[in-house]
């Protein structure tokens, strides 16, 4: 082993630029790859959040989000057989400002949903300060990770929603709340979500209508959409067309529709791995070959002596394979640190401009990352050590 | 038995539509413990002979006995374990490994035999019988001509070969180093009774054999013990 160490540091100018090469491709790996992972992780708990019911919304707006739906409808739909519970919900936007951050899901939202609704979901809140809101009451906020850390703001804190605009907005209206509770991280929606009781969601949602609708309805009576809860065993997506066939003006998603479009991104962001991946392959791949092919030409008489005092053809194949290996091994290491303290400062960059992270350096993403560059250094080490192994040694030792 | 016995010893080149014959029905038998110099013009089929003792090549006819075994009928790999456990060889260029000192050079051959845990402390007395000593860390970039070729002695020696075999193994250092390292190599001869084989075009060492075999056009010309033809000479 010393003996390859010392072969490497033979030649450090050549040595060193084709572990920048892999450097270079694990880098791109490792950056693309925790950005993929941030968005396949919020996917994930998309998928594991939107799973569990249908989402209802009004007919005319294709069912999901921002539509008008009045609280009556929850009750058409309870009364659809195969339906837990059907309870009306509301979400606003929780900045007034147009918003630039970078996030994989709606963004900041206001979101509350009848009282009593929460026990119906698979999708569990667990707390990482406070408590729930008290659901009939008014002027309590719970709010998500993320957005807890972007308003700087935790238990005991009074924050305004939505949030005030940075310039005059005469149609801002604005209402305090008390922090009550802080959520753990989820990795998805909720990590976006400050959750009021149903009665301010309902008036934060009156105050975000167009002036021109204010006052001319009742909020009490308006929904944005309605998460409807199915009786164990019922299938999620014909209880969504059951509600389309059979309760009028209204649009019901079925499960599998909102699971399939989270899939298709996370298999887009699954291709830009693959495409850094690739490209690490290609880039890093091919400068070992050419490194190890040159370190073979040097060493053939090397190979020849070796071969004379004993040296079968896997030991010359597997000292070869192993300084091939070592080579992805320095370039894997390098590059994954550099990947991975980028990633850290990006995100504390973003965290101090409260934003949302950008990458997660999963466990998964390191194994995959060195377990690459490894198999990178083996492989593209294969056709040098099989053309070392098989020299002849009368030729190796003669040869000038 | 004799320790080597090559029995109608042949190797053809192919040449275009030539055929070369380096050596041409080669019969030889070497005892053990001799110290044997095999002499001959460029293109004698010296090389060839060592190559094939060495089982390097293998022979386009005939074969090679070493101790009792017939080296034709080995495998390839069978053929690299008897090269690393029963030959030792020491090349005109010494061919030392750059990046390895001197212990770690006469301790290469260690690396592909059976383990052998006497193997470092034989590495390190080797290196003091050839007055090396005081030179285990030198890297060969460190060492003269003949401090080379005598690490290189040591290394043929290492795993207690029945035969070391030497390629011009004088041809690169000046007269008296030459000398000198003859004397070790028929001091290494008697005391370790190893057999020497060595090819030299120079007469003045090869007189220095127990014996001389001289090749011509890739057969034995000649093949007399010293003794015989001091005699003969008187």
């Amino acid at each position: 082993m010393f003996e390859i160490i010392r072969n490497l540091t033979r030649r450090k100018l050549r040595n060193g630029l084709t572990v920048s090469g892999i450097v270079i491709g694990v880098l791109a790996l490792t950056t693309l790859g925790a950005i993929a992972e941030k968005a396949n992780y919020s996917i994930d708990g998309g998928v594991r959040y939107f799973r569990d019911h249908v989402s209802v919304g009004a007919a005319q707006n294709g069912g999901f989000g921002g539509g008008l739906l009045t609280v009556d409808k929850a009750k058409d739909i309870q009364a659809v057989d195969g339906v837990q519970a059907a309870c009306a919900a509301t979400g606003v936007s929780a900045k007034t400002d147009l918003d630039f951050s970078v996030s994989f899901g709606p963004g900041d939202q206001v979101t509350a949903e009848q009282p009593g609704c929460q026990q119906y979901s698979t999708f569990k809140l667990t707390y990482a300060k406070g408590h729930p809101i008290d659901e009939t009451g008014t002027g309590q906020v719970v709010l998500g990770s993320d957005i807890a850390k972007e308003f700087k703001v935790t238990t005991g804190d009074t924050i305004a929603l939505p949030r005030p605009p940075k310039k005059f907005n005469p149609d801002y209206v604005g209402h305090d709340f008390t922090v009550v509770g802080v959520l753990d991280k989820t990795l998805t929606a909720p990590d976006a979500f400050a959750i009021v009781s149903f009665s301010d969601g309902q008036t934060l949602f009156g105050d975000a209508l167009p002036a021109a609708l204010r006052g001319r309805v009742d909020p009490t009576t308006l929904a944005t959409g309605i998460n409807v809860y199915a009786k164990p065993g019922v299938d999620l997506d014909k209880l969504a067309q059951k509600i389309n066939d059979t309760v009028p003006g209204v649009s019901a998603i079925a499960p599998s529709t909102l699971v399939n479009a989270f899939k298709s991104a996370s298999v887009f962001l699954t291709a830009i791995t693959t495409g850094a991946a690739l490209l690490a392959l290609i880039v890093g791949g091919l400068s070992v070959v050419n490194t190890m092919l040159m370190a073979v030409t040097e060493r053939v008489r090397e190979i020849g002596l070796k071969k004379a005092v004993g040296a079968h053809t896997y030991h010359v194949l597997r000292e070869f394979l192993t300084e091939a290996t070592i080579l992805g091994v320095i370039g894997g290491l390098v590059g994954l640190g550099l990947g991975w303290g980028l990633a850290l400062a990006i995100n504390a960059y973003f965290a101090s401009q409260n934003q949302n992270e950008l990458f997660l350096v999963t466990s998964r993403l390191v194994t995959f990352a060195l377990a690459f560059s490894i198999g990178l250094g083996m492989i593209a080490g294969v056709v040098p050590a099989i053309r070392a192994s098989r020299l002849d040694p009368v030729t190796a030792l003669r040869y000038q | 038995m004799a320790a080597i016995e090559m029995v109608n010893l042949t190797k053809h080149y192919k040449q275009g539509k030539n055929v070369i014959k380096a050596l041409d029905g080669v019969n030889l038998k070497i005892e053990s413990g001799e110290f044997v110099a095999v002499v001959g013009r460029s293109g004698s089929g010296k090389t060839t002979l060592l190559d094939l003792l060495g089982l390097l090549l293998r022979p386009t006819a005939g074969t090679v006995v070493i101790d009792g075994v017939d080296t034709s009928k080995l495998k390839d790999g069978d053929r690299a374990t008897m090269r690393g456990e029963s030959i030792g060889f020491i090349f005109q260029e010494f061919n030392l490994l750059p990046t390895l000192n001197a212990l770690e050079n006469v301790m290469l051959p260690l690396r592909y035999a059976k383990k052998d845990p006497q193997g470092p402390a034989r590495a390190r007395r080797l290196l003091d019988e050839v007055d090396l000593g005081d030179r285990v860390t030198h890297k060969p970039t460190e060492l003269s001509g003949g401090q080379s070729q005598r690490v290189a002695i040591a290394r043929s020696l290492v795993n207690n070969p029945a035969l070391v075999l030497g390629d011009e193994p004088t041809g690169e250092v000046d007269s008296e180093t030459s000398d000198q390292l003859l004397d070790l190599m028929r001091r290494m001869n008697r005391e370790h009774g190893v057999t020497f084989v060595i090819v030299t075009h120079d007469m003045d060492i090869a007189q220095r054999a127990d014996r001389i075999i001289r090749l011509k056009d890739g057969k034995v010309a000649s093949d007399e013990p010293i003794a015989a033809r001091e005699l003969a000479l008187s």
